[in-house]
C-alpha cells in the first residue's frame, strides 16, 4: 500500500510538468495576445512594445515558462495576474471555498437523489417505480443545468418579484446566510447531476444483485433491506465513486455558469475571465493547481475502491 | 519658478462661465422635487479587470473608479447638461484654465484647498499641481490611451496651485480628452509608492465625491460619500455599492425582484429587454436615449475587389437599413449611423443635409443599381467575400450578421460569415488584420475626431478599411488643428460630405438604449460620457 502511494505520487511529478507545459505552450498558441488584448483598439505600436515589456512578453518564451515555473518550484510563487497585477494564489484561495462547497453540496444532491432513485430503480425493476425513476433520470439529462439556473432566477422575479440571488456571504461570516445563498444552485445543478448517478446506480446495483452471493443471502432467508443496503450496495457503489471522481474537473468548469447566474465569487468564474482575457498567468497557475487536485483525487479514489471491496489491495 | 497666467482675454470664457453654472448646481438639481440626502443606490454589474486608471482601458473600470477621482475638467452631468451627447467642458479640480492664441500652451489654475480622501498614506492632503504633473506623467507612461496625448510636449508646475501643459501644435480634441473620467484622474504619488499601482482598493484614494470603503472581490464594492467633497452639498446619496452580477438574465432579474436600483453601470437596457421590462414591471422608470454607437461593414479598400468604389458602393446600397430597423430595432434606431454617430448631435451633419446623389451611398437601398454597379466593376455574376466578427457581440448583433450576409447574396455577392473568439477579432480582425471584409461596431467615443481621424487617417490600427485618401488625410489633420469650433464643424462637414460616396466602411442601424430604473431613483440622467461618479453625484432617493 506505502510503495502503491509512494508510486502513484512520484509519478504526478512528470504527469504535472506535463500539464505545466501544455497550458503554457497552448496559452501562447491561443490566437492574439494578452497585451493587444489589454489595450484593444488602441494598439499603436509603442503602446504595445511598452506593455509587453512590462509584462515581461519580450522575453524569449522558455525563460518566461522557466520563471513561472521556477516562482511556483522554488517560491511557491503562482505569479500575478498580468489584468490586476494582484496575486494569483490569493485571489484563488479566497475563491476555492466557494467552488469547493458549491461542488460538495452538488455531489450532495446528486448522490442523495440519484442514489436513493437508483435503488428504488434497481430493487423494484420494471414496475411503475422504476419508469417513474427512469424518466426522472431522463428528465435530468435532458435538461441543461444552465437553462434550468436563468429559469429558476427569472421566472420568480417576474411572477413573484422574487429571486434566488443573494449577494455572496461566506460560510464562515454566517453559516445560516451561506447556506441559504448556495442551497439553490446546488439544487440546481445537484438536480441536473443525479441523472447520470441514478442510471450507473441502477445498472451496477442490478448487476450485482444478479450476482451468486446475492442469490446465496436470499436463500439464506435474509430481508430485503439488510441484503440490498449491506451486501449489494457497497459493491454497486464503485462505479458510482468513479463517477462521481471523473465528474469533479466538469463541477469546476460547470460551476462558471452557475457562479455567473447566482453571484457566487468562485473559481470558475475567475478562470473564464482569466481564459477570455488571456491572462497567461492566471489560466496557467489555477490549470495547475486543479490538475494536481484531480490527481490527487484520483488517487483518494482509488484508495477509497479497497475499503468498498477488501479483495481490491495494492 | 512662477509664470503668469495668461492674459485674461485669452481665457477660454466657457471656463469661466461653466464654472459659474457648477457654483448653482445645487439649485438646478432642486428644480423638480426637492432632492432628499441618504440612502444608498445598489447597481449590478459585472466585475471590472482592474481598478488602475491607466494599467485597463475597460470602460468598467473606469466607470466604477469614476466615482472616487476627479479631472482637471469634466463634462456636464444631471441637470448641468443639455443633451446625453454635451461634451462642453466644465472646470473640475482646474477652476479655470487659459489656451494661448497659438493653442499650443494651457494653463490650469487648480482649486485651492481640494483634498483627497482620507485614507493613508495620503491622509487628506491637499491636492496640488504636483499631483497633476505626476499623473498625467504616468497616463503618458503607462496608459493604452496614451496616444491621445500624442501631441504633448511638456507638464511643468508652474506653482503649487497652476500647471503648464504645452503641445507641439494646436489639438482641438485635447481638453475632451482631458475631462475623460477614463483616464485622466488624478492620483496621489504616495498610493503608488505604497501599493506598487492603483489596483489594491487600498491604492483608490481620489479627490471625487465618493470613497471606495470596501472591496470583496467578486462579491461588492462599497463607496460612502465623501464627506470633503468640494462641490458642497453634493453628492446627495450616502453610499454606492456595485453587486458583482456577471449574469445579464441576473441583473434583470435582481431590478425585477427589488434588489437592484441599476442592472447596468449606466442603467441601459437593451430595447428588447425595455419591451419585456415594461410589461412585467410597469411601475419601472424606463427611459430610451440615442447614445454614441456604431456598426459597420469594414472592407480591405486597399487590395481588391473593394479597392473599387463602384464595389464598396454597391455592398452600401445592398443594405436594406430601414428593414433591419423596423424588425429588429422596432424603428427606434437610427439608420444615419456614420461616418459621425447619431447621437453626437454636435457634430452630426444628417444625411438629409448631403446632396441626395452622394447620400444614396450612405444610407440608401438600391439592389437594382447596386448590381449595375457590380456588373461596370467586372463582377456581373457577383463573388465570394468573407465577413469575419464576433458573433458574441450584444443582440441584434447576431441578426446583424445574417442580414448583411442575406443582403449582399441579393446582388450576387456570396457571404461566408466567418465567426471568431473574441480574443482573436478584437486582437487581429478589429486592428485590421484580416482579409477582404469584417464586421462589427465601434467603441463609442466621445470625441469626433476619433470617428473621423481615428477611422480614416493612414496606418492607424483603428483605421479599419485600410484608408488612405490623400485629399481626405488633409481635411482630417486640418479638423484637429483648428480651435475656432465653429471653423472646425465647417471641416467636419466638408469630411462628412466627401465621405459619403466613398463607402469606406458601410454603415448599418443603430439602436438606442434604455435606461431603467425604480421610479424613486431621482435625478439619474443618462450621460455617453464613461463616468459614473458625476451621474450619481445628483442622484437622489425619493423613498
Amino acid at each position: 500500500m506505502k510503495r502503491y502511494v509512494a508510486r502513484r505520487l512520484l509519478l504526478t511529478v512528470p504527469t504535472l510538468f506535463l500539464v505545466s507545459v501544455m497550458v503554457f505552450a497552448l496559452m501562447r498558441f491561443m490566437p492574439g495576445d494578452v497585451a493587444t488584448r489589454m489595450v484593444e483598439g488602441h494598439a499603436y505600436a509603442p503602446t504595445l512594445q511598452a506593455l509587453r515589456h512590462d509584462l515581461g512578453l519580450d522575453r524569449p518564451v522558455h525563460v518566461q515558462y522557466l520563471d513561472w515555473i521556477g516562482g511556483i518550484v522554488l517560491r511557491g510563487d503562482f505569479g500575478s495576474s498580468y489584468w490586476t497585477r494582484q496575486p494569483i494564489l490569493d485571489e484563488f484561495s479566497r475563491r476555492f471555498p466557494v467552488t469547493l462547497e458549491l461542488a460538495l453540496l452538488t455531489i450532495l444532491v446528486s448522490v442523495v437523489l440519484g442514489v436513493v432513485i437508483g435503488i428504488v430503480s434497481a430493487a423494484r425493476q420494471d414496475s411503475a417505480s422504476d419508469y417513474l425513476g427512469r424518466v426522472l433520470a431522463i428528465l435530468a439529462l435532458s435538461v441543461p443545468y444552465f437553462g434550468l439556473a436563468v429559469l429558476v432566477v427569472v421566472l420568480p422575479s417576474i411572477y413573484f418579484k422574487w429571486t434566488p440571488v443573494w449577494t455572496y456571504t461566506a460560510f464562515t461570516v454566517d453559516p445560516v446566510e451561506n447556506l441559504k445563498i448556495m442551497l439553490v444552485p446546488a439544487l440546481v445543478f445537484g438536480v441536473t447531476r443525479a441523472g447520470p448517478v441514478m442510471r450507473i446506480m441502477r445498472s451496477a446495483l442490478l448487476d450485482v444483485l444478479r450476482q451468486d452471493y446475492i442469490r446465496t443471502a436470499w436463500s439464506k432467508g435474509l430481508a430485503e433491506r439488510p441484503i440490498i443496503l449491506r451486501h449489494a450496495l457497497k459493491n454497486a457503489m464503485i462505479p458510482v465513486i468513479s463517477l462521481i471522481g471523473l465528474q469533479m474537473p466538469l463541477y469546476i468548469g460547470g460551476s462558471v455558469i452557475i457562479e455567473s447566474i447566482f453571484r457566487l465569487p468562485g473559481v470558475g468564474l475567475f478562470f473564464f475571465e482569466a481564459l477570455t482575457r488571456l491572462d497567461y498567468p492566471v489560466v496557467q497557475s489555477v490549470n495547475l493547481i486543479i490538475a494536481a487536485m484531480v490527481v490527487g483525487l484520483n488517487l483518494l479514489i482509488d484508495l477509497s475502491y479497497a475499503f468498498l471491496d477488501p479483495r481490491i489491495r495494492y | 519658478m512662477a509664470r503668469r497666467v495668461l492674459p485674461s482675454t485669452c481665457l477660454l470664457l466657457a471656463g469661466v462661465l461653466l464654472g459659474s453654472l457648477v457654483a448653482t448646481g445645487p439649485a438646478l438639481a432642486q428644480s423638480g422635487a426637492q432632492p432628499k440626502r441618504g440612502g444608498v443606490i445598489r447597481i449590478a454589474e459585472r466585475e471590472a479587470p482592474g481598478l488602475d486608471p491607466h494599467l485597463t482601458i475597460s470602460f468598467l473600470s473606469h466607470s466604477y473608479i469614476s466615482l472616487a477621482y476627479s479631472q482637471l475638467v469634466r463634462f456636464p452631468n444631471g441637470p448641468e447638461q443639455k443633451s446625453p451627447t454635451d461634451f462642453s467642458i466644465l472646470p473640475d479640480l482646474a477652476e479655470k484654465w487659459a489656451v494661448s492664441k497659438d493653442g499650443k500652451v494651457y494653463t490650469f489654475s487648480l482649486r485651492k484647498g481640494v483634498k483627497f480622501h482620507n485614507k493613508p498614506p495620503v491622509n487628506g492632503r491637499e491636492v496640488t499641481a504636483d499631483d497633476v504633473k505626476y499623473s498625467l506623467d504616468r497616463f503618458m507612461a503607462k496608459s493604452g490611451f496614451r496616444d491621445r496625448f500624442e501631441p504633448v510636449t511638456g507638464i511643468e508646475v508652474v506653482d503649487r496651485y497652476t500647471v503648464k501643459i504645452t503641445l507641439k501644435e494646436p489639438y482641438a480634441p485635447f481638453l475632451n480628452h482631458l475631462a475623460s473620467p477614463s483616464f485622466c484622474a488624478i492620483l496621489p504619488r504616495e498610493a503608488e509608492e505604497k501599493f506598487k499601482d492603483f489596483n489594491n482598493p487600498d491604492a483608490v484614494i481620489g479627490t471625487g465625491p465618493f470613497v471606495l470603503k470596501s472591496y470583496e472581490k467578486g462579491v461588492r464594492m462599497v463607496f460612502e460619500r465623501n464627506p470633503s467633497y468640494f462641490m458642497k452639498g453634493f453628492p446627495y446619496l450616502d453610499g454606492v455599492t456595485i453587486d458583482i452580477t456577471p449574469d445579464a438574465a441576473a441583473r434583470l432579474a435582481v431590478l425585477r425582484a427589488g434588489k437592484a436600483e441599476l442592472p447596468h453601470v449606466w442603467g441601459w437596457i437593451s430595447p428588447e429587454e425595455a419591451r419585456s421590462l415594461k410589461q412585467t414591471s410597469p411601475e419601472m422608470s424606463i427611459t430610451p436615449y440615442k447614445v454614441i454607437g456604431q456598426g459597420f461593414i469594414y472592407l480591405r479598400t486597399d487590395q481588391p475587389p473593394f479597392n473599387d468604389v463602384r464595389v464598396r458602393r454597391a455592398v452600401s446600397l445592398a443594405i436594406d437599413r430601414k428593414s433591419w430597423n423596423d424588425a429588429l430595432l422596432f424603428g427606434e434606431g437610427c439608420v444615419d449611423a456614420g461616418p459621425v454617430p447619431c447621437a453626437l448631435a454636435d457634430w452630426k451633419l444628417d444625411a438629409a443635409k448631403i446632396d441626395p446623389a452622394k447620400a444614396k451611398y450612405l444610407v440608401g437601398y438600391d439592389p437594382a443599381e447596386a448590381r449595375k454597379l457590380l456588373a461596370e466593376a467586372g463582377y456581373a455574376k457577383g463573388f465570394t467575400m468573407p465577413i469575419y466578427h464576433w458573433p458574441g457581440y450584444v443582440v441584434p448583433w447576431r441578426n446583424y450578421y445574417e442580414l448583411a450576409a442575406e443582403d449582399l447574396g441579393k446582388i450576387g455577392i456570396t457571404v461566408e460569415l466567418k465567426p471568431e473568439e473574441y480574443g482573436k477579432y478584437i486582437s487581429t480582425t478589429a486592428l485590421g488584420k484580416y482579409d477582404k471584409a469584417a464586421m462589427g461596431p465601434s467603441t463609442p467615443f466621445t470625441e469626433v475626431d476619433d470617428f473621423l481621424f481615428g477611422r480614416f487617417y493612414p496606418e492607424l490600427p483603428t483605421n479599419q478599411s485600410h484608408v488612405a485618401d490623400g485629399e481626405l488625410t488633409k481635411m482630417l489633420v486640418a479638423q484637429r488643428r483648428e480651435m475656432d469650433p465653429k471653423k472646425r464643424r465647417q471641416i467636419v462637414d466638408d469630411i462628412q460630405r466627401y465621405l459619403a460616396d466613398k463607402a469606406y466602411y458601410v454603415y448599418v442601424p443603430q439602436w438606442p438604449q434604455y435606461v431603467a430604473h425604480p421610479p424613486y431613483v431621482k435625478g439619474f440622467r443618462h450621460h455617453d460620457g464613461y463616468g459614473l461618479g458625476m451621474r450619481l453625484l445628483y442622484t437622489w432617493l425619493d423613498k
